[in-house]
């Protein structure tokens, strides 16, 4: 055993399980570290190091396969690790091979990049793209670029010229419409372009709010054609979705909001009031919430009641007051007479 | 007082047995809504089992001579309706403000020289009623305009030289009454009680009133401007002259911004004390 001359068994112990050597074991020594041939195996898969091969990372030793698995990046092309020079950029890690303009195939590692729109583009790409780019359309029918607007057809968009209108045949352009289904036709059957002029006389109704043809589900209300989402309340603007609207001076309304600007909530109960409303002093109430504030005792249409604070009072309530105040009420009262 | 009726010596039992029975007659067929008008109640306490009805939904004692509420009212914690009017309360018991139920609150009428503390605790009051008491600014407990769901409140005939600013919280108010207070100015945030149907004003110290006003709904059919009674500069009297709405449009113009912060600037004395308030009834000492 060469280079432990010095060393006795009894002095020397495993690194890894820290017990003695048997006087005939084979004993492995590593950068001086002993250990057990058991011993010496991968932090990760307990196994022997193929052809003696091992990585350390943080004072464990690993196969190189684990090592890896667990530690060593992927290349965001080839998906292969990557061993050596590690390439960072767009969230990603690259070969040096790999990483390269995806305009012109120049490789970036050295020569740097710049991100245009989600791509790593060499400086001469990127100058190029830009100047020609400038958010333009490309035809899917002829790949050319399309200047201007282009025409929407089925989720694509192309250049106007390369279609016609289904009814009258005239060249379009991008005011095309679209339409998609058509009351007494299958839906194989539409799904067809007209111009503008011939769309508008197919009777398409259009959207009350967003001005929009409706071709889907229709409300009718108000005396227009609304898309059911776009029929909503004037005030919380909610849609009604079905459900009853009140409508007021051309404007619909949900129940609640109604109510709550034009209608009559009982001020005792807060309610809206069912049934006969008994109206008086700018307030409404159920008829059998009506009754004197003071006394709670009800009042009838037929009760003669007094006004304090906009409220009724009634006769017995009213003679109950302190005399100085049922003076300034009677003041009071004939200030509004005199204004009225 | 020379023609004092002659002294008994079974006081208001007469009085005092008609409450009895009308616990009896609720407990019987199971009233929920409770009537005390003008017994000669002096004490809730001698009501007998009226602590026992914790079904009633609302209990009305107006016009009788309580000058104290006991804290364990708040036991009939299915109330809704709660009306104190015209008796002598000088206190209210902090306890009112956890009713669950409570919906309406009234004690106008009374002595109340304050209110405790934590009053603004109420969850659900819609109408609290406050009119002809001896309120002011300064013996509001600090939650009082935590009330979200108050819709109306009524402070009338009350001494509030001052509405504070904390006002602009009740987001849900439709009725205010600041009738005949001292009043010698209003806050900018009641520009932001966006549902007020009702501004009762008249009878102040008013001089100006902030421009934020002018765009409240407060000139439609529905609703009520009181103005009159106040001091205010010319062209609002002159406007008032002319109703209520001319006010809201002077307040909307820029003159009006104008002439508003430059009398902020000037700070001008407030107008003199006008009403006399020894004569009322709330000043009376038990």
């Amino acid at each position: 055993m060469p280079g432990i001359a010095t060393m006795t068994l009894d002095n020397m112990f495993c690194t890894r399980c820290g017990d003695g050597f048997e006087s005939n074991e084979k004993i492995v020594n590593s950068n001086g570290e002993l250990w057990h041939t058991n011993c010496f195996v991968c932090a990760q898969c307990f196994r022997v190091f193929p052809d003696g091969v091992f990585y350390e990372f943080e004072g464990r030793k690993y196969c190189e396969r684990d090592f890896q698995v667990l530690f060593a990046p992927c290349c965001g092309k080839c998906g292969e690790f990557v061993i050596g020079r590690v390439i960072k950029a767009m969230n990603s890690n690259w070969h040096p091979n790999c990483f390269r303009c995806e305009e012109c195939d120049l490789v970036l590692a050295d020569a740097g990049f710049i991100k245009h729109g989600n791509r790593a583009l060499c400086h001469a790409c990127n100058a190029r793209v830009k100047a020609d780019g400038l958010q333009n359309y490309m035809c899917h029918k002829c790949h050319g670029v399309i200047d201007g607007e282009p025409l929407r057809f089925r989720g694509e968009v192309y250049h106007g010229y390369h279609f016609s209108c289904a009814t009258c045949s005239v060249e379009l352009d991008h005011t095309a419409r679209e339409v998609k289904s058509r009351p007494g036709y299958a839906a194989n059957d539409v799904n067809n372009l007209f111009c503008l002029r011939c769309h508008d006389k197919m009777g398409i109704p259009i959207c009350g709010a967003c001005r929009r043809p409706i071709e889907e589900r229709i409300v009718t209300a108000l005396g227009k054609h609304w898309h059911v989402e776009h029929f909503v309340c004037a005030k919380c603007e909610k849609p009604f979705h079905g459900q009853r609207h009140y409508e007021r001076r051309g404007l619909a309304y949900c129940e609640l909001h109604y109510h709550q600007l034009f209608g009559n909530m009982c001020h005792v109960c807060n309610q809206r009031v069912a049934g006969d409303v008994f109206t008086a002093l700018n307030k409404a109430w159920c008829v059998h919430h009506f009754a004197c504030s003071v006394c709670d005792a009800p009042l009838s249409t037929r009760s003669k009641f007094y006004e304090c604070d906009e409220r009724p009072a009634c006769r017995r309530c009213y003679e109950k007051f302190p005399v100085e105040l049922r003076r300034r009420l009677r003041r009071a009262r004939e200030y509004t007479v005199r204004r009225n | 007082m020379s023609h004092q009726p002659p002294v008994s010596c079974i006081p208001n039992t007469g009085k005092m047995s008609k409450a009895k029975k009308v616990i009896e007659e609720a407990k019987e067929i199971n009233n929920p809504e409770i009537d005390l008008v003008d017994k000669g109640i002096t004490s809730l306490d001698e009501v007998p089992g009226l602590y026992q009805l914790t079904n009633i939904t609302r209990l009305t004692l107006s016009h009788n001579k309580i000058s104290t509420v006991p804290a364990g009212l708040a036991n009939l914690i299915n109330l809704e309706i709660l009306n104190f009017a015209n008796n002598h309360i000088e206190e209210l018991p902090v306890s009112l403000s956890s009713l669950p139920k409570l919906r309406i609150l009234n004690v106008s009428l009374n002595r109340l020289n304050s209110l405790p503390r934590g009053f603004g605790a109420f969850p659900v009051l819609e109408i609290l009623d406050l009119t002809y008491n001896n309120l002011n600014e300064k013996v509001l407990p600090g939650n009082f305009f935590m009330i979200e769901s108050l819709r109306a409140l009524y402070l009338g005939d009350n001494d509030f030289e001052i509405l504070p600013a904390e006002v602009g919280n009740l987001k849900n108010l439709q009725i205010l009454s600041m009738r005949e207070n001292d009043l010698i100015e209003v806050p900018r945030e009641l520009g932001e009680l966006t549902r007020l149907r009702e501004l009762h004003l008249q009878g102040n110290r008013l001089l100006v009133l902030p421009p934020e006003i002018g765009s409240l709904d407060l000139a439609s059919n529905k609703s009520v401007l009181r103005l009159e009674g106040n001091f205010w500069v010319t062209p609002i009297e002159d406007q008032l002259k002319l109703g209520p709405s001319h006010v809201l449009d002077y307040l909307r113009s820029e003159t009006y911004k104008v002439l508003y912060s430059r009398h902020l600037a000037a700070k001008p004395p407030p107008p003199p004390q006008t009403l006399d308030k020894s004569k009322k009834a709330s000043r009376a000492r038990s």
